[in-house]
């Protein structure tokens, strides 16, 4: 259950940005970049299938839990292997890995809840459900889309 | 004591973070990073326990052997030249990693670049399509 961005609706604020360091003692994991004039994405953990950082990590502190690729903090040594073992760049460490864990105790991440655009959310389906729903409505009311 | 095997050791610093009485030092350049063990009289064996290597062993103490100090220079990212890792942790994503895995979609080699142009590989990835219709002029 990573969380999902509907990229059309991203205005480039970064509250997710800070809304995740706020709740990580000022360790965030979210980084929004800017693709131009024209659009702007967070760019997030994944929580990857075959997760590359649990491959490479070699005490276990980085481990598949269902969806959610976890850490575990007791277990971490600062190694930084997660970092280099990351395809997104979005794990990094400073002497402990730091990664997004789904805003671990809430009940939804607080990315999600502090975007102003509602562009964040759990629901892999959401965007393109939007999509078709602006298809449907140009369709019927004539213009662009 | 410590004994480094200078052949197997990464360049991490996992030693030295969860060394508890600062006996193994970093030094941190932009080009080159250095690990400095000290002689070091403790009963510990964490260094040894957390060494992703295993590059460390523990021997017995001996007042005229030397201090060991390893220094890499940092490899450079493919894309910004920034320098981020040292070869051997490089080289140990490599082989920990099924090949299938170390490469993207488009063939790139990810490994080999640092993340924060991994961050803008995959920024530029997802927002290519809507850029594409954004910038399109109205018929």
């Amino acid at each position: 259950m990573p969380v999902y961005v509907d990229i059309s609706r991203c205005i480039g604020c970064r509250s997710c940005e800070v809304a995740c360091k706020r709740v990580h003692g000022g360790k965030g994991h979210v980084n929004v970049h800017m693709a131009g004039d024209h659009a702007s994405v967070p760019v997030f953990c994944h929580h990857c299938e075959e997760a590359t950082c649990t491959m490479a990590c070699f005490t276990g502190a980085l481990y598949k839990d269902g969806e959610r690729t976890a850490f575990d903090v007791e277990k971490c040594t600062g190694c930084g292997l997660c970092r280099l073992a990351c395809p997104f760049g979005v794990v990094w460490s400073d002497k402990i890995a730091h990664k997004c864990d789904l805003c671990a105790g809430r009940e939804t991440p607080t990315c999600i809840l502090s975007c102003p655009a509602n562009a964040l959310s759990t629901d892999f389906e959401l965007a393109s459900r939007r999509a078709r729903t602006r298809a449907a409505m140009a369709a019927a009311h004539g213009g662009r889309r | 004591m410590i004994k480094v095997d200078v052949n197997k050791c990464l360049g991490c610093f996992s030693c030295s973070n969860v060394c508890p009485s600062q006996n193994i030092t970093r030094t941190e350049t932009p080009e080159t990073r250095s690990v400095h063990w000290k002689k070091c009289k403790e009963e510990c064996d964490l260094c040894v326990e957390f060494c992703p290597a295993k590059a460390l062993t523990l021997v017995p103490f001996d007042e005229g052997s030397p201090e060991t100090t390893v220094t890499y220079d940092l490899m450079a990212c493919k894309i910004c030249g920034e320098r981020y890792a040292t070869e051997p942790m490089l080289k140990r994503i490599e082989s920990s990693l099924p090949e299938n895995l170390q490469k993207d979609s488009t063939g790139l080699d990810w490994i080999w670049i640092c993340p924060v142009c991994r961050r803008n590989i995959e920024a530029e990835r997802a927002t290519k399509q809507m850029v594409l219709g954004r910038t399109r002029k109205s018929p």
